[in-house]
């Protein structure tokens, strides 16, 4: 059974592609309404984490389980329909149908009708959620067009919109502002920070630059070179000597 | 039913009732318009594969050609009534599409194609060199099939209206399919196969139903063939008949449904007309074809748009 209050557990997880080990013996603990933060410079194995709990890649030892099932291994569509949906670090959506379409598909893969056979001729009506989805990230009035031709920052929220539609319980944001100027990220991350909220979700939140998950995060761990090197408070990881040496090199005599 | 139906496809069903009261429908007519309207909707039938769902099939004609001979096996044993000789055919086409899909569904791009090629060429061969099935010569001369009993479909008339009738239900079928939850899975699925998977959509059974369909509507399809022509040869079979299904598609416009019957009619009366002044017909098809994929990426279907129709766009 989880631990009270436990939405995610990853437990000594292990993942090698061939000699190179991309994470060893990695835990957290997520709770219910947190938003977690996994921070690390580039190649710490902060992806490779978010694809082994995602069902993307298969652990090469140790457990992920979510609200106290185990979903190890499990396919991504099969852990998604759990309660646990991703979002990208590039930009992962249908780029030649429009930003409605978009969101509507990722909603109505919640409908009563997905993966019966009704679906072969009905089609939920999922357009309010989508709607709101759509208002709550500023892109309702381009619903129209088509999602390729957003600019960056909108097709970063439009990925999250495709997330969140399909209702899940623990969203992972992989790099959810990667690419957006400063005052862009800040918006973006007030406004990951009130959706969190208001929707009562539970975040896992990867970045590589730390200022970011400062002023959000409830908790954040640290990885470096595949190892878990700090977890806590914000202030406390801030602080450690530990993750000033992995983010600055070592300290200079 | 607003999403099944519009009013633009249903005036042209009914156009096409009535085309057979021209004067100058003579019976040749008829049967060539029996096979634009038929291939019409088997590209119809391909490009809920292609265009929506962005697989090509390259072994097409091996639903085809299998629904074709499932008919003649029976109506040559005497067996003529209709309601025995479509769902044998769907049968038999329904258990080969199960394997062809179930396997060719797990690998993506070029190897599905190739998948579904191989297939069809084991199928085209297999009937080819076995002589139950009447081998290079397949079955000739099989009785019309009856509609009820005293009524055959024995006349290039009768025969046209079975095919209009066909197209109509698979132009149904395709729509209902594209405008519901199911059609949007597809669209999603060409668009961007791995998220598709992390919204929780299981791909390859999506994939493998819409195979399924696919490969039954172009098996009833074959179905009303030998009612038109009497046989079922392993010719009908042969990969150059997928290639030509493809190029229907292509001709029409992907990814939508009325520009593929537009294609498959095209292309049918392209190639009875040249065929009939020049040997050398399929240079001159295959010119049409360059010039069309060059000039005109969205088909025949994308005149629209020149006419200042209402816009485009591959998902209705």
């Amino acid at each position: 059974m989880a631990r009270d209050g436990v939405v995610l557990e990853v437990d000594a997880v292990s993942k090698s592609f061939g000699a190179l080990a991309a994470l060893s013996k990695v835990s957290l603990a997520v709770r219910a309404g947190q938003i977690f933060s996994v921070i690390g410079p580039n190649g710490a194995g902060k992806s490779t984490l978010f694809n082994v709990v995602s069902g993307l890649h298969v652990p090469t030892a140790g457990r992920v389980r979510f609200r106290g099932q185990e979903i190890t291994g499990l396919a991504p569509e099969t852990i998604n329909r759990l309660g646990v949906a991703k979002t990208f670090q590039i930009t992962n959506i249908f780029p030649q149908i429009s930003v409605f379409e978009n969101v509507r598909v990722a909603a109505q893969s919640r409908a009563h009708e997905s993966g019966r056979l009704s679906s072969l001729w009905r089609l939920p009506d999922v357009e309010a959620g989508a709607a709101d989805l759509l208002r709550a990230f500023g892109l309702l009035p381009k619903r129209d067009e088509l999602a390729e031709n957003l600019s960056h920052g909108e097709q970063r929220y439009l990925e999250i919109c495709l997330a969140l539609a399909t209702e899940p319980t623990l969203v992972l944001l992989d790099e959810p502002t990667a690419g957006m100027t400063p005052r862009e990220t800040r918006e973006a991350t007030a406004l990951i920070r009130q959706i969190a909220s208001a929707r009562g979700l539970t975040v896992l939140l990867i970045e590589h630059d730390m200022s970011v998950v400062m002023g959000i995060s409830d908790r954040i761990a640290v990885l470096h070179f595949g190892e878990k090197i700090a977890e806590g408070a914000p202030e406390q990881v801030r602080n450690d000597p530990k993750v000033v040496e992995a983010y600055l090199g070592p300290p200079e005599d | 039913m607003s999403r099944a139906l519009t009013w633009g496809p249903l005036l042209a069903w009914a156009l096409l009732a009535v085309l057979p009261a021209l004067p100058f429908m003579s019976k040749f007519y008829l049967l060539l318009a029996f096979d634009a309207l038929l291939f019409g909707a088997i590209a119809m039938s391909l490009d809920l594969l292609m265009g929506y769902t962005g697989l090509v099939s390259f072994g097409h004609a091996a639903f085809f050609g299998l629904g074709a001979y499932a008919t003649a096996v029976l109506l040559e044993r005497g067996i003529v009534s209709l309601w025995l000789c479509l769902p044998f055919a769907a049968l038999v086409v329904g258990l080969y599409a199960l394997v062809v899909s179930y396997f060719s569904t797990a690998r993506r791009g070029i190897y599905f194609a190739l998948l579904t090629l191989i297939f069809a060429e084991v199928v085209f061969t297999f009937f080819r060199y076995t002589q139950t099935f009447g081998g290079s010569d397949g079955i000739q001369g099989v009785p019309s099939p009856r509609l009820a009993p005293g009524f055959a479909i024995d006349t290039p008339m009768r025969n046209y209206y079975l095919v209009l009738v066909y197209l109509g239900l698979a132009y149904l079928v395709c729509r209902v399919l594209v405008t519901s939850h199911f059609g949007r899975v597809l669209v999603a699925i060409r668009e961007n196969e791995d998220r598709a998977r992390f919204l929780g959509y299981n791909v390859q059974r999506y994939k493998m139903a819409v195979c399924m369909i696919s490969a039954l509507l172009t098996g009833l399809g074959g179905a009303l063939y030998p009612g038109r022509s009497a046989f079922a040869t392993p010719d009908l079979m042969l990969w150059t008949v997928s290639g030509e299904f493809i190029i229907m598609v292509m001709i029409g416009g992907l990814g939508t449904l009325a520009g593929p019957v537009i294609g498959g009619a095209f292309f049918v009366v392209l190639q009875e007309k040249v065929s009939s002044y020049v040997d050398w017909y399929f240079i001159v098809i295959g010119l049409v074809l360059v010039f069309i994929v060059l000039f005109m990426p969205k088909g025949l279907l994308g005149i629209r748009d020149l006419l200042g129709g209402r816009r485009w766009r591959a998902t209705a």
